[in-house]
């Protein structure tokens, strides 16, 4: 997924674009990019400054500078929620925890070498149930006792899944059974960095109202979900490109901008 | 009408269970002592050196492996896994140590024994023991507690020479030098930190009563030679922490084994075996246990799958040392034989220059290793690789190796963890095992042809 | 003989590429060439009979296909990396092999190699687990054992005197080593992480006089230069096992950081100690392999015997060198990387991060498998780790 956001002096959100652009990212950031300036009703070059993150955040030519999703995640949920110490961020290929302490990022974890904890395991277990992802979260509502679900790979949890069904176990119970297993993972992830209030979380999986009880519940305390889950790390990276373009022009210096193209990115560099 | 109740596939020693309780009895009297403010630490494995020494200066002790054990059974490792997580350690390092360290860490920060900790918990020690024996990570484990203990740490030192340099002239004596050096200056230690003298009176004693026990034990094992197998390695498993880990009672123990030492004899003499139904495969145990499934081997007992014995946790052989005046040094002299000693007992004079030349001009022998395969008649071995244990599971393909080129004794592997059961599949172990007696039914042919004896 | 042509940091480059070349040249020459694995084989004692010691590693980019009938996957990749070599014929160029006492693993790879690797001669060196005193005789008793057979394998008397020239010589070359790391000092270092990497692999494969003679090129042609690396934000020490291949550093070095420092065997921990020059050589000897190479493989505690414990004084005491190199070099950031099944630094990652923590150092560890494509994620930690210390 690519996501856009494009803010303005006054930190109003100009614009908001997330797209699947899955394999394709880097090919087609520039058109992401391009509705992005049709919403906003922008030219690119009246864009002061342009700050990529994340995954592919390299193959993004016309950046002018490349952030960590890490810092810029932490950003956007300070933005959402100045009070914020832990930050969770689930989304589809990782999941990753920020610990920020006076609105600045000071420790993080990141889990991104196996599919248990990301969105991932949740779209593979909801096809292996007939599902639909967004479904999830209110099937899980109707749980009144979650089956646990042991395995702790994707694969073998989908073979778990199927032996539950066929037993006679209520969908919702393992639906539940799965969103504590991906809230349990991931609070076992961020236990290094000590659990604090207030606690935000982030990414694609925020919207699933079952996860987010699951997580609350592993983790001991509330957690806030801002109503835009999927932009915090693009609106985190627009702040952050607007603090840096302040700083820069009350120094009196020039905006160290990038060789900036709008166009495809051709080959990785 | 009557239902038949099959009986249970393996046939337990009724003498198993008197020495099983002394576990158990173990974590009850370091507990009692810790409450009477008595010295109490936290030891492991260490093949024997230590249990003197503590049983002389009367220091209780438990053993975190062994609570990883029963943790791991009881279910109740996995928040002390967690925590270990979130205390920064890799989770690659062994089972048991992150066990230990999560358990610490929660000990520590509540100020008293985790409440839902099984068997009443470890007590909080004065002192970690450690050992060089077998792994290096486990005095690393020990040294890390100091995030959470301000307990100071001994290490046992033990050699390990390769085969070669074990061979070469002097060396035997200089290794029995240095561990006996080694355990004068860990007298003085102890001596300081527990403001007591040494009554090596007591401390002789100790010595010659654990080598007469270990003795026993070993006759014990020797029976297990016989068809059928008269003893399962669970029954084995169950009876071995007295001599494998400690018992603060030697003589105790040593009618408890004896006791055991006149079942089984019994059992030979009228051809009993240690499993209820008919003996079909004799195997051999390679590795750690899967501790927290040992019903697995109820199962595989099902199907005439008879463990006559396992390759860890066993004394050392009885060996000569009326010679020897100091207590240190019989002491060392009996757990630490060496490889020379070793050939010349398995091997007549003729084989045995041959398989020191063979040592010398290779660098190994295969003929010295895994040779309870042909003592016990065995015809496959079970290895258990472990996902956090790497000092037995690195050894354990060469084991494999050696143990077709040598005695044409076939393998199965089965994965599994020390700690987290959920890697140890025991549905699929089964399935394998059913593949596995047809290469067991056509190794036993081999053999014939190859002329060995079974 | 052939004519070497280049000089300084090219030749570097050509040894770094193809490090058996030299070797292969030696003994085509008549010189014999001995492997050895980590830090533990006493390369003097080697140096002394006129054996040319060399390093041996594993290989990031080529795939494991032969080690895993022998060795299992749960085990440190870089040992089954260099078994796997072995088994494929790559170390053939050896005459023999030196191994030693360093890690649960390590201590197989002897067993292993003598079974199913070709090979003519070896010896292990059973390192002691601690430095109390009589560990350090049990070592000097080992050093005896490793003299004996080396006299066996060359016909030569290993004579105090030569023995003698050899750690001169060796010592030498630590101070030409640390002398290079000086260059490493300045902002920005006149070297960067990697090529300094690069320079010691290469010294690693060459006999002694001719890595020392390297490192004078080097040094000079470093001090004169004016394309070294650019000034940059985060100046980091890098600490744990052993990286003899430069993806990682070259992936930290590309972004806002330099690698000034190190604390890996394949960097420091080689160099940072000279051998004590004693009436009997090897008591020097004894005293410098066992304690004062640094590896966590070796127990330390504060006090030989202590009764009573402190954790920080501990730590301190074990870990001060670090802070010392911190402040020298002007660090202020710490990488721990460690491969993955690394026991004796696993433990050691949150007792390290303890001091570093105490002495105001931010550190961040680093968990990879050695393969080149374990490195696109590591990227992300890194640029985080510098973003959140900028």
């Amino acid at each position: 997924m690519t996501k856009v956001v494009i803010i303005d002096n006054d930190e109003e959100i100009r614009a908001r674009v997330v797209s699947h652009t899955g394999a394709e990212h880097r090919r087609l950031a520039n058109k992401v990019m391009e509705e992005g300036l049709k919403q906003a009703g922008l030219s690119f070059d009246e864009i002061s400054y342009v700050i990529a993150t994340g995954y592919g955040r390299i193959n993004v030519p016309f950046a002018d500078r490349q952030i960590t999703e890490l810092t810029c995640h932490a950003r956007g949920v300070v933005n959402f929620l100045p009070s914020v110490r832990l930050a969770i961020d689930i989304g589809g290929q990782d999941a990753k925890g920020l610990k920020i302490n006076d609105g600045k990022l000071i420790d993080f974890a990141m889990s991104d070498k196996c599919a248990a904890g990301t969105g991932r395991f949740l779209e593979v277990l909801a096809a292996a149930l007939g599902l639909k992802v967004e479904d999830l979260g209110n099937i899980s509502l109707k749980s009144a006792n979650k089956v646990p679900i042991s395995s702790t790979c994707t694969v073998f949890a989908q073979q778990e899944v199927i032996s539950r069904l066929s037993e006679g176990v209520p969908l919702e119970d393992i639906v539940a059974g799965l969103h504590d297993a991906i809230a349990s993972r991931v609070a076992g992830m961020v236990k290094r960095l000590k659990i604090e209030p207030d606690v935000v979380f982030t990414g694609g999986v925020a919207k699933n109202i079952g996860v987010v009880k699951a997580l609350e519940k592993n983790l001991g305390c509330e957690v806030f979900v801002p109503e835009e889950p999927l932009l915090s790390g693009a609106l985190g990276a627009a702040l952050l490109g607007k603090e840096i373009t302040l700083k820069t022009l009350a120094e009196g210096e020039p905006i160290p901008r990038g060789e900036r193209r709008l166009e495809e990115a051709t080959f990785f560099k | 009408m009557t239902t038949e109740v099959k009986k249970r596939a393996i046939n337990r020693l009724q003498t198993m269970y008197a020495l099983r309780a002394l576990v158990d009895e173990m974590y009850q009297s370091s507990l009692e002592a810790k409450k009477e403010g008595k010295p109490v630490a936290w030891c492991m494995l260490d093949g024997g050196y230590g249990g003197p020494f503590l049983n002389a200066m009367d220091v209780e002790s438990v053993y975190p492996e062994n609570y990883g054990t029963i943790c791991a059974a009881s279910g109740a490792a996995a928040p002390f896994l967690e925590r270990s997580a979130a205390e920064g350690f890799p989770d690659h390092l062994c089972g048991y140590a992150r066990n230990c360290l999560g358990y610490t860490a929660t000990m520590t920060e509540l100020g008293e024994i985790p409440p839902d900790a099984p068997t009443g918990g470890m007590p909080r020690p004065m002192l970690l023991l450690s050992s060089g024996m077998v792994c290096d990570a486990r005095f690393k484990w020990f040294q890390a507690l100091g995030r959470y203990l301000n307990a100071p740490v001994w290490t046992l030192e033990v050699p390990r020479p390769g085969m070669r340099e074990s061979l070469m002239e002097g060396a035997y004596e200089r290794n029995v030098d240095f561990i006996v050096k080694e355990l004068r200056v860990f007298v003085t230690f102890l001596e300081g930190l527990l403001g007591e003298k040494m009554d090596w009176d007591k401390f002789e004693q100790d010595v010659n009563t654990t080598i007469e026990m270990d003795r026993v034990w070993f006759e014990v094992n020797e029976l297990r030679k016989a068809r059928p197998g008269p003893m399962h390695s669970r029954d084995f498993w169950s009876s071995m922490s007295a001599s494998a880990l400690r018992t603060t009672n030697p003589k105790r123990v040593t009618d408890l084994y004896r006791k055991m030492y006149d079942e089984v004899k019994d059992r030979v003499d009228n051809k009993i075996a240690g499993i209820n139904r008919e003996e079909k495969y004799r195997l051999t145990f390679v590795g750690l246990p899967p501790w927290h499934s040992l019903g697995f081997f109820d199962q595989l007992a099902e199907r005439g799958w008879n463990f006559v014995i396992e390759q860890a946790y066993h004394p050392p052989g009885p060996i000569d040392l009326t010679w020897v005046k100091d207590p240190i040094e019989k002491l060392v002299r009996y757990r630490y034989q060496g490889l020379d000693h070793q050939i010349d007992d398995i091997f007549e004079p003729e084989e045995a220059a041959k398989v020191r030349e063979e040592i010398i001009e290779c660098g190994y022998s295969h003929q010295v290793a895994v040779r309870d395969a042909m003592d016990y008649q065995c015809d496959g071995a079970i290895l258990h690789t472990l996902l956090t244990c790497r000092g037995t599971t690195a050894p354990l393909l060469l084991a494999q190796n050696r143990l077709m080129e040598v005695w044409k004794v076939p393998s199965l592997v089965i994965e599994g963890d020390i700690v987290d059961q959920t890697l140890f599949d025991p549905v699929d172990a089964l399935r394998k095992a059913e593949a596995f007696e047809e290469t067991m039914d056509h190794y036993k042919k081999v053999r014939k042809e190859a002329g060995l004896g079974w | 003989m052939v004519e070497v042509t280049s000089k300084g940091l090219t030749r570097v480059r050509e040894i770094y590429q193809d490090r058996p070349h030299r070797a292969k040249e030696l003994r085509a020459e008549d010189k014999k060439v001995i492997g050895y694995l980590c830090l533990y084989p006493v390369v003097e004692m080697m140096t002394a009979v006129d054996l040319v010691p060399y390093r041996m590693f594993g290989d990031m980019r080529e795939p494991i296909t032969r080690a895993d009938t022998y060795m299992p996957t749960v085990v440190c990749p870089f040992l089954r990396s260099l078994l796997d070599l072995g088994l494929k014929g790559k170390y053939e160029f050896l005459d023999g092999v030196v191994m030693a006492h360093t890690c649960d693993v390590g201590a197989q790879v002897p067993g292993l190699w003598n079974t199913f690797v070709e090979t003519h001669y070896s010896h292990f060196i059973d390192t002691p687990h601690t430095i109390h005193e009589a560990a350090q005789k049990q070592e000097k008793g080992e050093l005896q054992d490793f003299q004996k057979s080396l006299e066996s394998l060359t016909g030569k008397e290993l004579t105090r005197e030569r023995l003698r020239e050899a750690i001169e010589a060796h010592n030498q070359q630590r101070a030409l080593v640390r002398e290079l790391y000086d260059l490493r000092k300045p902002d920005p270092p006149l070297i960067s992480g990697t090529e300094t990497l690069q320079v010691v692999v290469a010294v690693m494969s060459l006999p002694v006089e001719e890595g020392s003679k390297l490192l004078k090129e080097v040094i000079d042609e470093v001090k004169e230069r004016r394309n070294g690396p650019p000034k940059k934000s985060a100046r980091l020490l890098v600490w744990g096992p052993v990286i003899h291949e430069t993806p990682l550093i070259e992936m930290i070095e590309s972004l806002d950081a330099n690698m000034v420092m190190d604390d890996t065997c394949v960097g420091s921990r080689a160099y940072f100690a000279d051998i004590k020059l004693t009436d009997d050589p090897l008591d020097g000897l004894a005293y410098h392999y066992l304690v004062e190479l640094k590896c966590p493989r070796t127990f330390r505690e504060g006090v030989y015997g202590e009764t009573s414990k402190e954790h920080m004084t501990d730590l301190k005491s074990r870990f001060n060198y670090l802070g010392d190199y911190a402040k020298e070099w002007r660090v202020n950031g710490v990488i721990l990387q460690a491969l993955r099944y690394c026991d004796s630094h696993g433990y050691e990652v949150p007792v390290v991060k303890d001091y570093l923590a105490n002495i105001g150092l931010p550190s961040i560890y680093l968990e990879h498998d050695y393969t080149e494509g374990a490195l696109a994620p590591l990227r992300t930690r890194v640029q985080g780790f510098l973003e959140v210390i900028s």
